[in-house]
């Protein structure tokens, strides 16, 4: 974007505690309790945490068995994605009523470019403080906003006030705001980048600044460019209207671990068979197949195959996880995960939105 | 070595040529002509491996001789000087080349006749002729919708299909196909081969604008077309082509005439007005009026026309990438043409309302799916 252009408008909307949240409203007992959406057995995985849950420690991705531990008060609702959708495709009318510069990063989130918005509005944060009551009462549930003038800060700054909250960081405020922001707060900087960032002295936005963008780059690769702006509140990335879908996939996490060729195989097959109908409501044209594949001892490899042309019906895919699976040195170990992910579209490969191949 | 060539002919000869050397070429080598002396007749060479050109021409000399010339600066040379008679001067044992004029001497390395590539010959083959005329249409109407997708290389050529009644080429490059028949270009047997796209456009561009006879040797390998004093080899891309008529829908009975030019200029106005990337134009018909329009959100940006058109089928919408569209009309010799349409989601079909009596063509192009922006 041109350096030139007019200060932007972007709203980032989270939900709090989106599934949980869901999950609390549907059923009144739940409320005020620690909840747990995603399964209980062994093998697990807490896909959400009511706010009552968190306050225990237990977060999002964690073993089931580990939250159980922390919590033992938590209560296990297994997950419902069909309403969680629904809910989904409720909010995104909301957010269309005042822009069609809509990028949703998930079922639960999404950003907003209000520069130019249906209503006439004057300010983004008349704009999110109205979307935040019309999600309240289409839905019953709470959404924080973040408003600021680039996606990052409006990312970070709708995690500073949560739950319900409404946070704004102004263009004047935005430099100032990420010298004092501590460095795990910035958005893309996970715990092992936050780690490394540490020992070199680095703790907040200010320490950040020190480094120039060169030296950024040769320690951290080209995130280092990102970095780099960001620790300035500079993000020139625009608003994406329909991001493009870039995978499907499929993977199961087993109860046991699966032992023996035979049975394995008869697993994968069954993957291929979840993806194949995943094929059949998303058609895409995708040239590269990925085997995930973890052992019992949580060891994980993935293997992929990309073709000339496009996976087109259910034998390739059959045929080629097999294949995949094959090229694997027999192991005795037994299998705990198995997925199977279809990527390298065809048509985005061309950059031209919605044009149909021909069928060769 | 000595001999002696008008400035201005040798210029035009190797122009006919020179579009095969490349600037960063696998061998060296490769960046000179092959210039050979015999009994008084310049053959020059120019490959790069895939394609080689040679041309014959008649030049003053006593001996016979071979070298290698750097083809650039010579190229810059030739054009630079006023028409006149030239003399290279070759020292054959140390390669240096000194060409005289009446303006000065210039003087640059040459190198070993013997490094250049051999150029391969078309043994066991097939024969067919063609005028230049039926080529260089054959070409020009398909060579546009030939891929640049490397991991597709069928696509990046013309399949050429020989008949006992007919010849086909077909290009496409997955988005669009054009067929050209032709009825009076024929082989007693069947052959198909695909000739690669650097080929054509080279032929493309050295077919002369006079009607002769272009004779064609190939077996599975290699092509070698012969014209005039020149000859071109190249080799054939040893893959198989998408069956293309499985694609080429037969029932599109939504049928509308409508004048080629009118709607060429409304598309070239209306893409204006696209988004860049996608270049989505939405066509739609309704009873016997044609409206196009174009949107870009992202600059506020909108255009739409109107034209009459003659139309017999449901009304429909459909979008189209306007770039395809525009390439197609482009190409299409005919005042009035025909658009033959199914449903949104299905290849349109593009032809000339007025056909000649040994041509036939068939321009599909794949729609873009329109979206409405609802999530």
């Amino acid at each position: 974007m041109a350096h030139n252009a007019p200060i932007r408008k972007i709203i980032h909307i989270d939900m709090d505690a989106f599934f949980a949240s869901i999950e609390q409203r549907d059923n009144p007992e739940l409320k005020g309790k620690p909840v747990a959406v995603g399964g209980s057995r062994e093998r697990g995985v807490v896909a959400a945490a009511s706010y009552e849950a968190r306050k225990f420690g237990v977060r999002s991705a964690m073993p089931s068995k580990i939250a159980q531990s922390r919590c033992p008060d938590l209560i296990f609702v297994k997950p419902r994605f069909e309403m969680y959708k629904e809910v989904s495709w409720q909010i995104r009318a909301i957010f269309h009523e005042y822009t069609d510069k809509v990028e949703p990063l998930s079922l639960d989130e999404a950003y907003l470019d209000v520069t130019e918005n249906k209503k006439g509005m004057e300010t983004a944060t008349a704009i999110a403080k109205e979307i935040k009551e019309k999600i309240k009462e289409a839905t019953r549930l709470t959404a924080s906003a973040g408003v600021s003038y680039n996606k990052f800060l409006a990312k970070t700054a709708s995690d500073m006030d949560k739950p319900d909250g409404l946070y704004v960081i102004t263009p004047k405020k935005g430099p100032v705001f990420v010298e004092t922001l501590a460095i795990e707060k910035f958005f893309g900087i996970g715990k092992k980048t936050a780690e490394k960032m540490h020992g070199m002295g680095i703790f907040n936005g200010m320490d950040l600044r020190k480094y120039d963008e060169v030296s950024l780059v040769q320690h951290f690769g080209k995130a280092g460019h990102y970095y780099f702006q960001i620790c300035r509140g500079i993000d020139d990335r625009e608003v994406k209207a329909n991001r493009k879908r870039k995978s499907i996939g499929n993977e199961r996490t087993f109860d046991i671990d699966v032992l023996g060729v035979e049975n394995q195989l008869e697993r994968l097959m069954q993957i291929a068979d979840l993806l194949v109908a995943d094929l059949k409501r998303i058609p895409v044209q995708a040239r590269t197949l990925t085997l995930k594949l973890r052992y019992a001892d949580f060891h994980t490899i993935t293997r992929s195959k990309t073709l000339i042309n496009q996976f087109f019906d259910e034998n390739l895919i059959e045929e080629v996880a097999r294949e995949l699976f094959h090229q694997l040195p027999e192991d005795e170990r037994g299998i705990r995960l198995l997925g199977l992910t279809l990527s390298n579209f065809i048509d985005e490969e061309e950059k031209v939105g919605g044009q149909l191949e021909l069928g060769f | 070595m000595k001999f002696i060539v008008s400035s201005g002919t040798l210029l035009k000869e190797l122009n006919n040529i020179n579009g095969v050397v490349t600037t960063n070429p696998v061998v060296p080598i490769l960046e000179n002509f092959l210039f050979e002396i015999k009994d008084g007749t310049l053959t020059v060479t120019a490959s790069d491996l895939q394609t080689s050109m040679i041309i014959e021409m008649e030049v003053e000399a006593k001996e016979n001789g071979n070298i290698a010339v750097p083809a650039k600066i010579l190229m810059d040379t030739l054009k630079n000087l006023p028409e006149q008679p030239v003399t290279f001067s070759i020292d054959e044992d140390t390669y240096s080349i000194e060409i005289s004029s009446d303006n000065g001497r210039y003087k640059l390395a040459g190198e070993n006749a013997t490094d250049f590539p051999k150029i391969p010959e078309v043994s066991d083959g097939f024969s067919v002729n063609i005028s230049t005329d039926a080529l260089a249409s054959a070409i020009n109407n398909t060579i546009f919708s030939t891929s640049n997708d490397e991991l597709r290389p069928a696509m990046t050529g013309v399949y050429v299909n020989l008949s006992d009644t007919n010849t086909t080429f077909v290009a496409t490059d997955g988005h669009r196909l054009v067929r050209y028949r032709r009825v009076d270009v024929a082989s007693e047997d069947s052959h198909a081969i695909i000739i690669p796209r650097k080929a054509l456009n080279l032929l493309k561009i050295t077919l002369p604008a006079e009607n002769t006879n272009v004779s064609i040797d190939f077996n599975m390998a290699n092509a070698f077309f012969r014209f005039n004093n020149i000859k071109m080899i190249c080799r054939l891309i040893d893959e198989r082509f998408p069956d293309y008529e499985n694609v080429i829908p037969a029932n599109n009975d939504n049928m509308m005439f409508i004048n080629r030019d009118e709607l060429l200029s409304s598309l070239r106005r209306i893409s204006i007005y696209a988004n860049k990337t996608t270049n989505q134009v939405r066509v739609k018909i309704t009873g016997s009026e044609l409206q196009i329009s174009a949107e870009d959100l992202d600059f506020s940006n909108e255009a739409n026309e109107r034209l009459s058109c003659e139309h017999d089928g449901e009304d429909i919408e459909i979008g189209f990438n306007a770039k395809f569209l525009i390439e197609v009309l482009n190409n299409l010799d005919s005042e009035e043409i025909q658009v033959k349409l199914s449903e949104p989601n299905r290849a349109g079909l593009f032809l000339p309302k007025e056909k000649s009596d040994h041509e036939d063509i068939l321009m599909l192009v794949m729609p873009v799916m329109l979206s409405n922006y609802t999530t």
